[in-house]
């Protein structure tokens, strides 16, 4: 019951060409719909995103196969051109070198996947996510304070997380934890800390003293 | 201090044979010295220092040197110049990143001397130029156990050789295991340094034997003391997680070379980081759990160390506080607790250890409480056995007066750490003091009556202990109830996710068992079996309290121990060494192992008995070798440790690899030898496929250019000289130009800006928002941004691990995205920004490789224009690039310790960290702002936020 319109969006299902009949990738797509259509592309995955699908082996024996392909697909239609490269051969160095130049040349994004499983997952991810914010990727704020205080504590390498919660345990917070640092018998108080050894103390010291921009 | 027929007319400290002849061999040739621990390298290598010190007219360059060698370095240069009345001699010059500007460096590089230089800051000198390669008379390296083929001091040497045939190369090294691991690790390790001797110097030389072996032999005691009972219990209990753990480990990972993995193997001293060696080809393979058991691992073998080092009390705080850390986080389900927690054994550790402590009696006590707990306060049987030895000295002192030496007739005690030192001086400050005696404390020092005991020690601690107790139940229950309050509250996103996976029902989440009431006192576990905190009842607590509440003669007993303290308040008490007046004249020194500086000790001290509270080889050889080099001290010496132990095992162990390290580096020598010889300064040597690019390819170097075409030139963050890459493409003969960068991290063209990630980085920087940064600042300066990700080489080349293969519908709902596979991630950034080009390589060599052919087709970049990008308007680049001689000062950089902290705190975001830095000089600083001035800086609701993270008291807080 697929209405007009709803080809050009692609409506919720993954469309495929009938190029790409018999690949095990289309076995492992499951939690997306997919159909076969006559596109340019392998896969559209959205209406501003396409992808090809390549086999190392396959590229192996014809290597100019991609380039025509890429050459067969509209400049302007889509934003986003992915190059899903399945890596199924040991000696994958020189054709992966050749890829990274023609994603440059040729405008197009390689993903490398290792089985047909998890190919068929980015087309899923692509999928789903067509529009999805990227609020994921934007970074998230540790939510409670045990996590944020410990985070905070750890930077310095060799400070782990239980020297964190014995530092905040022994000093209350984090500001006396800092303070104490510079007072005069501050090494030996932070040296009494349950797991603080010298070299501890000397690099928290460093992190909290040390300044933001190295004088000249 | 003799003076030895050295070539040059300087005065040596170096009084034994075998010293002298390696000192001799260093000044006639370039070689790689590996000396035993102990056997005073440091020393060798001042001297060798100084005598081209006072030569003068020099540019010496010391390589991989610790903040403490180069102090030392300094110090005996100066020592040394002063004895020898050199007038040339300039001493040591220490450049880190305190000396950033490149006007200061490039004059005090013109004046010459000795200079120890960090190697960050080396490589790009020499790259720029700052200090020509020609005008270096000789490098000396430290440590080249450390220098692999990808590291930064391998490329400092390879830039030096290819400009510099004619001056020397010495490296030294005092570990010789890490040349006994891999294929022929000698040889590769010396083609790295460009070396083609190699020295070896293990105790067992004969010129180290007999110099040592003399008739000055110092005269050794042997102490074995016996652990009690209970240690010996904990010990096996721990030793049996340890197996538990390793039992997980191989039926986890089955298919990899595991027959080191079993107990003996875990007592020395590395086996965690070896279990994690083995892993790390395929570590993001493997499972969380062995990721967990093999951080157990690195734990257990820490309380195998502390339940010898430390005292009953303090080691059951440590536990409490290793199980608080290990808690699992509420709401998570048993997978993720560590294996070993489940275990009996572990039951055993926790009982045990609180037993050593204090334990309940059944019985009705004179309160008539039904369970009364009851301090039994263990001491370490060392403590006993370290006062007899100071008694029996006393004794000695008293009836044989001392003959006439030059040793000062102190008393030394090493031990491992500074903890163990505070430890022994608590303990013999207040050895004589009774608790609780029937008379008066009237003579202190008194040893007929008054058997030293650590008691009142002990129930200062308890006291402590039980304090830090309370509040450590309230920091627990801060710390954790919010995860719980978190959990329950509607808003929490987390909640729907949770529901959504459809797992465990709501109610079957774990309850947080924080609060210190109600919790019955036997030892009870989790539902899931793994063992719960223990904490005492109030009442319990509060009668153990007044078991050992201060009495009027421990007041008074505090009062004695005061006026034992003021009476050592000794000038030369510092914060490393603890002095104490013992018997009036005599003085106990307690001191740490610390490697080389245990020399000095020895030397300064100039002691007449040295107690080694802990077994440690190295400064066994220490002391010999003070003992051969002076003619009249007599050394005793008094070595304590606990019989059947993991200590004496560890110290056996030590000494017997090293022995076998030296044995296979001298049969590998052997077989070498020949390959060597052919080989005229290393850098002909056709060893790999970049070093002959150099040699065909650059063969002028940078002067060639001129008639040709403009080398290819990379644009490269100084940050990223951490990174094995820039050494590679300088390999490939591209031309390195160190940067300060905002925008990106390699920039191969005008438009070309490549960000690199390794796998882990990719993952961090995922999460923290980090990468979605970069890439739009890449995007507003440049047309082509490229995002490499970089597999590690040892390191399988594949992200389908990461992947979340289930299939199911809901792991590809958009609603929960990036809460959990790397590829939905990189899915949201592709769409993101669909002009993000991906670079995938399998190893550092190929990115090298990718890099040439990207670039090939494109102009060059410009340095001054990458460094200028992301600056904002009126910043000036000033600690990019150095106008008017163009070249690029990369030393001057940015603490990125002390910003990585400061970009963890809540509230703290990516825009606004430059406001506060510019304003603040450390993150102390920030702590201690108040609302009113951070606001100026970041506006009101971030500093509300981040001052109320610094402010949180953990203590008082508590609220529900």
């Amino acid at each position: 019951q697929a209405l007009p319109g709803a080809r050009s969006s692609s409506g919720s299902s993954i469309l495929v060409s009938p190029r790409q009949k018999g690949n095990p990738v289309l076995a492992s797509i499951k939690s997306t719909a997919w159909e076969y259509s006559d596109i340019p592309a392998d896969y559209v995955l959205g209406t501003t995103t396409c992808a090809l699908f390549l086999s190392l082996k396959y590229h192996r024996l014809h290597p100019e196969y991609i380039y025509t392909r890429i050459r067969l697909l509209q400049q302007n239609r889509y934003n986003l051109r992915i190059l899903l490269t399945l890596v199924d051969i040991p000696n994958h160095e020189e054709p992966l070198r050749e890829l990274s130049k023609t994603s440059l040349v040729n405008n197009v994004t390689v993903i490398l996947c290792w089985s047909a499983q998890e190919a068929a997952r980015y087309l899923e991810l692509y999928k789903s996510y067509e529009h999805a914010s990227a609020s994921a990727i934007r970074g998230q704020q540790k939510t409670t304070y045990a996590e944020q205080m410990v985070e905070f504590v750890t930077v310095p390498r060799s400070v782990n997380k239980t020297d964190a919660i014995a530092l905040v345990s022994t000093f209350g917070s984090l500001r006396n934890a800092i303070n104490v640092a510079t007072e005069a018998n501050g090494e030996e108080r932070l040296g009494n800390v349950q797991g603080w050894g010298e070299k501890k103390v000397k690099s928290w010291r460093r992190a909290v003293e040390g300044s933001f921009r190295v004088r000249k | 201090m003799s003076a030895s027929s050295a070539p040059q007319p300087v005065k040596l400290s170096l009084p034994l044979v075998y010293q002298q002849k390696l000192f001799e061999e260093l000044r006639k040739e370039d070689e790689l010295v590996i000396l035993a621990r102990g056997l005073g390298l440091m020393r060798l290598i001042t001297n060798l220092l100084h005598s081209y010190d006072a030569a003068g007219n020099n540019l010496i360059v010391v390589v991989n040197a610790e903040d403490r060698e180069n102090a030392w370095i300094g110090e005996a240069l100066a020592e040394h110049a002063a004895i020898s009345m050199s007038p040339k001699a300039r001493g040591l010059t220490v450049v880190n990143t305190d000396f950033t500007s490149v006007g200061t460096r490039e004059k005090m590089y013109a004046q010459g001397g000795i200079f120890s230089i960090t190697s960050r800051i080396l490589v790009v000198d020499l790259l720029t130029n700052l200090l020509n390669p020609e005008t270096i008379t000789g490098m000396l390296v430290l440590h080249a156990d450390r220098i692999v083929a990808t590291s930064l001091e391998a490329f400092i040497f390879r830039i030096y050789r290819q400009k510099n045939k004619v001056g020397f190369l010495k490296a030294f090294s005092d570990n010789p295991d890490p040349f006994t691991v891999g294929f022929s690790p000698l040889a590769t390790m010396m083609r790295n340094m460009f070396l083609r001797k190699a020295s070896l110097w293990p105790r067992f030389h004969v010129q180290v034997a007999q110099s040592l072996e003399g008739k000055k032999k110092a005269e050794v005691i042997e102490l074995e003391v016996p652990m009690t009972d209970s240690m010996r219990e904990i010990q096996t209990a721990i030793m049996e997680c340890v197996e538990i753990s390793i039992h997980e480990l191989k039926k986890e990972n089955t298919g990899l070379e595991m027959e080191d993995w079993n107990l003996d193997s875990a007592l020395t001293r590395n086996f965690d980081r070896m279990v994690r060696r083995q892993l790390e080809p395929n570590w993001h393979r493997v499972s969380w759990k062995t990721k967990q058991i093999a951080g157990d691992l690195t734990v257990l073998r820490g309380m195998l160390q502390s339940l010898l080092a430390l005292d009953a009390v303090s080691f059951l705080q440590q536990l409490d506080t290793i199980h608080a850390a290990h808690k699992p986080a509420p709401g998570t389900t048993r997978q993720t607790e560590s294996p070993w927690l489940f275990s009996d054994a572990a039951q055993t550790i926790f009982e045990t250890a609180r037993q050593r402590v204090y334990s309940s009696k059944q019985k009705a006590g004179p309160n008539s409480t039904i369970e009364s707990l009851k301090p039994v306060l263990e001491e370490q049987p060392k403590w006993a056995v370290l006062a007899d030895v100071l008694e029996e000295i006393d004794r000695d002192l008293y009836f044989e007066p001392a003959v006439r030496d030059d040793s000062n007739g102190t008393i030394l005690v090493m031990c491992a750490d500074t903890d163990t030192c505070r430890q022994l001086r608590d303990y013999l400050q207040t050895m004589h003091i009774r608790p609780r005696t029937a008379k008066k404390v009237e003579e202190v020092y008194d040893p007929e009556e008054d058997r030293p005991s650590g008691a009142f020690l002990m129930r200062r601690k308890l006291r402590n202990y039980l304090n830090w107790k309370r509040e450590f139940a309230q920091v627990n229950a801060t710390l954790f109830s919010e995860n719980q309050k978190a959990l329950s509250g509607a808003v929490d996103p987390r909640l729907p996710q949770a529901r959504g996976r459809g797992g465990a029902p709501a109610n079957k989440r774990r309850r947080v068992r924080g609060g210190g009431g109600g919790v019955g006192s036997n030892p009870s576990r989790h539902e899931n079996g793994s063992i719960v905190q223990h904490f005492e009842k109030p009442n319990e607590v509060a009668d153990l309290m007044s078991e050992i509440q201060i009495t009027e003669d421990d007041a008074g007993g505090q009062a004695a121990e005061e006026i034992i303290t003021f009476a050592t308040a000794d000038p030369l008490e510092d914060m490393d060494d603890y002095y104490q007046l013992y018997d009036m004249q005599d003085l106990v020194v307690i001191h740490a192992y610390e490697g080389d500086q245990d020399e000095h000790v020895l030397e300064e001290v100039k002691p007449k008995y040295i107690i080694m509270y802990e077994p440690d080889a190295s400064f066994i050889r220490r002391v010999e070798v003070y003992r051969s080099s002076h003619n009249d001290r007599n050394v005793r010496v008094y070595f304590l440790y606990y019989g059947g132990s993991v200590e004496e095992q560890r110290y056996l162990s030590s000494v017997r690899r090293e022995k076998d390290a030296f044995t296979k580096l001298i049969r590998e020598r052997a077989s070498m030898s020949i390959v060597m010889t052919t080989d005229s300064h290393g850098v002909e040597d056709p060893e790999s496929a970049f070093l002959r690019t150099i040699n065909t390819r650059i063969a002028g170097g940078g002067k060639l250019a001129k008639a040709t075409a403009q080398p290819p030139r990379v644009v490269v963050d100084v940050r990223e000289f951490r990174s094995s890459l820039p050494s590679l493409l300088h390999g490939r003969s591209m031309v390195i130009v160190p940067c300060m960068l905002t925008v990106g991290d390699y920039i191969l063209s005008p438009n070309i800006c490549v960000e690199r990630k390794s796998v882990s980085d990719l993952i961090s920087s995922f999460k923290d928002g980090r990468l979605y940064a970069q890439c739009e600042t890449m995007f507003q300066h440049y047309r082509n941004p490229m995002l490499l990700i970089e597999f590690d080489q040892n390191k399988s080349f594949t992200l389908e691990p990461f992947a979340d293969l289930s299939g199911s519908l809901r792991s590809v709902n958009p609603e929960n995205a990036g809460a959990n596979d790397l590829q939905s991630k990189i899915v949201l950034l592709t769409l993101a920004f669909p002009k993000l080009r991906i670079i995938w390589s399998s190893s550092p060599y190929e990115t090298a490789e990718i890099f040439e052919r990207l670039k090939a087709l494109e102009e060059e970049p410009d340095p001054v224009a990458a460094v200028r990008a992301g600056l904002g308007e009126g910043e000036s680049p000033e600690d990019g690039v150095n106008e008017g001689k163009g070249a690029v000062n990369g030393g001057s950089t940015f603490n990125m310790e002390a910003q990585e902290m400061l970009g963890k705190v809540p509230g703290v975001t990516p825009k606004n960290i430059r406001n506060i830095t510019a304003e603040a000089e450390n993150v102390r600083e920030v702590a201690n702002m108040e609302v009113e001035e951070l606001g100026r800086l970041v506006g009101r609701e971030a500093a509300g936020k981040i001052v109320e993270f610094f402010k949180k008291d953990v203590l008082e807080d508590y609220s529900g």
